[in-house]
């Protein structure tokens, strides 16, 4: 049995603007072992770029930690880090304990800065010879399927599934632990995105890293590469389990919804049709009562307006918070 | 439609304070004249005096009354200004629109031509041909200044179509029969509107300045008073020097507060226009 | 019969000023698309497919080859204001940014009005205002949430279903409906599709699908048709295109997709 890499407990993190917060995340808690892939899947604004950004302890104003703790496993020992600065954060974790690959390299990169110039300059930050560094970056290079030779080039003289490539291949130079993966892959063609995809795959088979965060809202993908699944709402966790067994029978009645509204080709979908979730997600200045789905939700009991219905284990490895599956239902 | 454009800019001080000075000098400009009825080219024999009663800006060296050259050079100053920004305008709408409706060849040419003007350093320009003048009209002057500061304007209203024009809302209405009057009028129009607003207040700016510009180095207008030649007399006669303050400090006053109240316009006028910008 | 025929289209657009360059967007596609048939041309971006639509909404020229909707060629036979205003009504669209396509400066109805330009019987305002009504209840909106308000006070879905709705009202034909589901959340992408759907049912419209989404070309098409650097590589029914792809490009795309029900096996 592995150990948990990171520990989330109780988190709430808040945009606090003038006169009135944004529940982005209120509340969550989970864990992400060692050696797994979690795929957070959710619409957009149901607070899984927020979850990405506490993780990193990148919090910037507005966004304000108002509660609850993070816990990272580092060199044996869980450090809270959510009770660190953002910059000490920065300094003794980012890039050699856990790295960020964000939606659009362009967000990452510099178009006018070399791509050797991060190189050298994780280096100069982590206390490392330049040489070794790049050295071992033209490897990385190689291994991601780009030319060394790009290393000398700037990023804007790459194509976007090149560039998304060459991000990975820096951000996982000092063989992080956890790596936090924001809608990597939205950006890029489908081909590109497999390619992508394989690519971090095989980065933990070989041990570069150990677990991944995969963020998105494209259930299907999360399906080809993560272990778990986290399902997300309104700033909430409703769901985690295991993918195949998510896919095979989604317990909350949000995850059913967000499945059905999949469209792969396969001749399954067309047999089972396509539904939609009535309605739009709630607002997260004043979200709705009890369960923040019963608004939208199909199954909805007079218990659901009232409660909140807590994440609790109901099989093996199956979280779920819904009151369909509690003794509070009547 | 224009009303919901333009309401949420009386929400800003910024734009109320600003407006309110500049709206102050316009009526100043435009009454001033007439209800203090002094001749400001009548030569008396009160000469560089202090203000009094009968002088309440006192006189210059030829006796002129300094208020009521300062009233009429108000009044053309802004003259100047708008004509400048109309004529700035026109010409950038025109280039700008033409460009971007017709591309290709068209498109190719106005803007090498708009290039070509954009980097001529136009003030020099200006100077050769208001000094290849010998009698130089108020109008004139407002000419010269307006026929320079287009280009950068017409650039950014033919960036700002091309970005509307290939916009689905466009198609849409096309598609649901528009011809290109109509499409220009409801949908094109009050697109580049805000950002035309803003430039020709900039563009007034621009003219009152280079008005004085001109006229300090005594080039300005033959003809009529301005805020740029009583500075430019002042200048000649050492009024500085010889501390005849009443001379040269009330048009400096006047054309720093219009052209800083106009500035304030536009940057407020940006501020709510541009949600990027927008506090909040 | 064929409700659209389109014959060896093609279409270059000339860039730049000295050196005039030419790329060819279009390479001499031809397909048909009949009565209540649902069609998808299904491209990555920079494929042509977004050309090839507004060439057929007769909204830039192509540079040679044909297009007849209803027997006639819509660049060479419609020559009246009358036949243009029938053109337009018969053949409509839905684009795929539903925040692009309001005009931020007016209120949402706009687009609405805009329909009866199209028509050929004068409504009275009140009449017309029942009938906007009667169309936004139909794609399932509440009159009250929409009239009077401006675009960024509704989300993309409502946005979408609006634009369905002045189809409701034109009762076209034909919709080419340009990528209507990739801005819009998971959740409600069903009820576009449904819509349309049921627009095909009632109204016997065809449609055509612009996408890059095999999942959903799949999921509604009567056909398929691949397109690849301006040509069409493949065309046919969609089972045969997803589960037996002929041309070595579907079978990339295909094989690249994440799937739900089945693992991808070489990743």
């Amino acid at each position: 049995m592995s150990e948990s890499l990171v520990k989330i407990e109780n988190i709430r993190a808040y945009y606090k603007l003038k006169n009135r917060e944004v529940k982005a995340v209120d509340n969550v808690s989970f864990e992400i072992m060692e050696n797994e892939i979690i795929g957070v899947v959710g619409e957009s604004g149901c607070g899984k770029s927020t979850l990405s950004n506490v993780l990193l302890n990148n919090i910037i104003k507005p966004l304000t930690i108002v509660g609850g703790r993070v816990l990272f496993k580092s060199n044996g020992e869980y450090v809270e880090i959510s009770s660190l600065t953002r910059e000490e954060v920065r300094e003794r974790f980012w890039g050699k304990e856990m790295s960020l690959i964000p939606q659009s390299a362009m967000n990452a990169l510099m178009p006018t800065i070399k791509l050797s110039k991060y190189v050298e300059h994780l280096a100069q930050s982590h206390g490392i010879p330049k040489n070794e560094l790049l050295k071992k970056a033209r490897k990385r290079f190689e291994d991601v399927d780009l030319d060394p030779q790009w290393l000398n080039r700037y990023p804007f003289e790459l194509s976007g599934g090149m560039r998304q490539r060459a991000v990975i291949a820096i951000a996982t130079l000092l063989n992080p632990q956890l790596l936090i993966a924001d809608e990597p892959t939205s950006a890029l063609d489908v081909v590109n995105q497999k390619v992508f995809l394989k690519i971090l795959l095989e980065m933990k088979r070989q041990g570069i890293v150990k677990s991944i965060i995969f963020v998105t809202h494209d259930i299907a993908t999360i399906r080809q590469i993560a272990d778990r699944m986290l399902v997300m709402y309104a700033g909430k966790i409703m769901e985690i389990s295991p993918v195949d067994k998510i896919v095979e029978k989604p317990l909350n009645p949000y995850t059913e919804g967000l499945l059905n509204s999949v469209l792969t080709p396969e001749p399954e979908i067309k047999k089972r049709g396509i539904t939609t979730i009535p309605g739009t997600p709630p607002n997260l200045i004043e979200p709705p009562s009890g369960c923040r789905f019963h608004p939208r939700c199909p199954k909805a009991m007079s218990v659901c307006k009232e409660k909140e219905p807590k994440l609790v284990e109901i099989e093996p490895q199956r979280k779920v918070a819904c009151f369909l599956y509690s003794e509070e239902r009547a | 439609m224009f009303k919901n454009m333009f309401k949420p800019l009386f929400k800003s001080k910024k734009f109320i304070i600003g407006l309110s000075i500049v709206l102050f000098f316009i009526l100043l400009g435009i009454f001033g004249p007439m209800i203090y009825r002094v001749d400001p080219t009548e030569m008396t024999w009160d000469m560089e005096q202090a203000p009094s009663s009968t002088h309440p800006l006192g006189t210059d060296t030829y006796g002129r009354d300094i208020l009521a050259q300062l009233l009429y050079g108000i009044r053309s100053s802004l003259y100047v200004g708008f004509l400048a920004a109309l004529i700035s305008l026109v010409i950038g709408t025109i280039v700008g629109t033409f460009s971007a409706v017709r591309r290709g060849i068209t498109d190719d040419l106005l803007m090498s031509f708009t290039n070509i003007v954009l980097t001529t350093p136009s003030i020099l320009i200006a100077i050769l041909i208001a000094s290849y003048l010998d009698v130089r009209s108020i109008e004139m002057i407002a000419v010269i200044l307006g026929l320079f500061q287009w280009p950068w304007f017409a650039r950014a209203i033919r960036a700002q179509l091309m970005s509307v024009l290939s916009r689905e809302y466009v198609y849409l209405s096309k598609m649901a029969g528009y011809g290109d009057f109509r499409l220009i009028v409801e949908d094109l129009i009050p697109t580049i509107a805000t950002y035309a607003f803003m430039s020709f207040v900039l563009f007034i700016n621009g003219g009152i300045m280079g008005e004085a510009s001109l006229s300090l180095i005594g080039l300005g207008p033959t003809e009529g008073i301005s805020l740029g030649t009583i500075l430019q007399w002042s200048v000649m006669m050492d009024a500085i020097r010889r501390g005849l303050w009443w001379w040269f400090v009330p048009p400096g006053i006047a054309i720093v507060a219009v052209t800083a109240s106009l500035l304030i316009i536009s940057t407020a006028m940006d501020e709510v226009f541009n949600p990027i910008l927008r506090e909040e | 019969m064929s409700r659209l025929v389109v014959k060896n289209l093609s279409k270059v657009f000339s860039i730049g000023f000295l050196a005039r360059r030419n790329v060819e967007a279009v390479k001499n596609i031809s397909f048909e698309v009949k009565e209540k048939e649902i069609i998808s041309l299904v491209g990555e971006s920079g494929s042509g497919k977004s050309t090839t639509a507004k060439m057929l909404l007769r909204l830039i020229h192509p540079t040679s080859g044909k297009i007849v909707f209803e027997g006639k060629d819509i660049w060479n036979d419609i020559k009246t204001n009358q036949e243009l205003k029938e053109f337009r009504r018969s053949l409509h669209a839905v684009f795929q940014d539903p925040f692009a396509s309001f005009n931020p400066f007016y209120p949402v109805e706009r687009t609405m009005w805009q329909a009866f330009r199209l028509m050929d019987k004068e409504y009275s305002k009140n009449e017309a205002l029942e009938l906007i009504k009667d169309s936004l209840v139909k794609v399932g909106l509440d009159p009250k949430d929409i009239l009077g308000k401006y675009p960024h006070q509704i989300s993309g879905g409502q946005k979408q279903r609006i634009m369905i709705a002045r189809c409701w009202l034109l009762k076209p034909k034909f919709i080419i409906a340009d990528e209507p589901t990739s801005m819009i959340d998971a959740s409600s992408r069903g009820g576009i599709i449904k819509l349309l759907l049921k627009l095909r049912e009632e109204q016997g419209t065809s449609i055509m699908f612009i996408t890059h989404d095999l999942g959903l070309a799949y999921y509604v098409s009567d056909r398929i048709l691949v397109m690849k650097e301006g040509r069409i590589v493949e065309d046919g029914n969609p089972d045969d295109v997803v589960l037996n792809p002929q041309h070595e490009y579907t079978k990339i795309l295909v094989g690249s997709i994440p799937k739900l029900y089945r693992k991808l096996e070489d990743i």
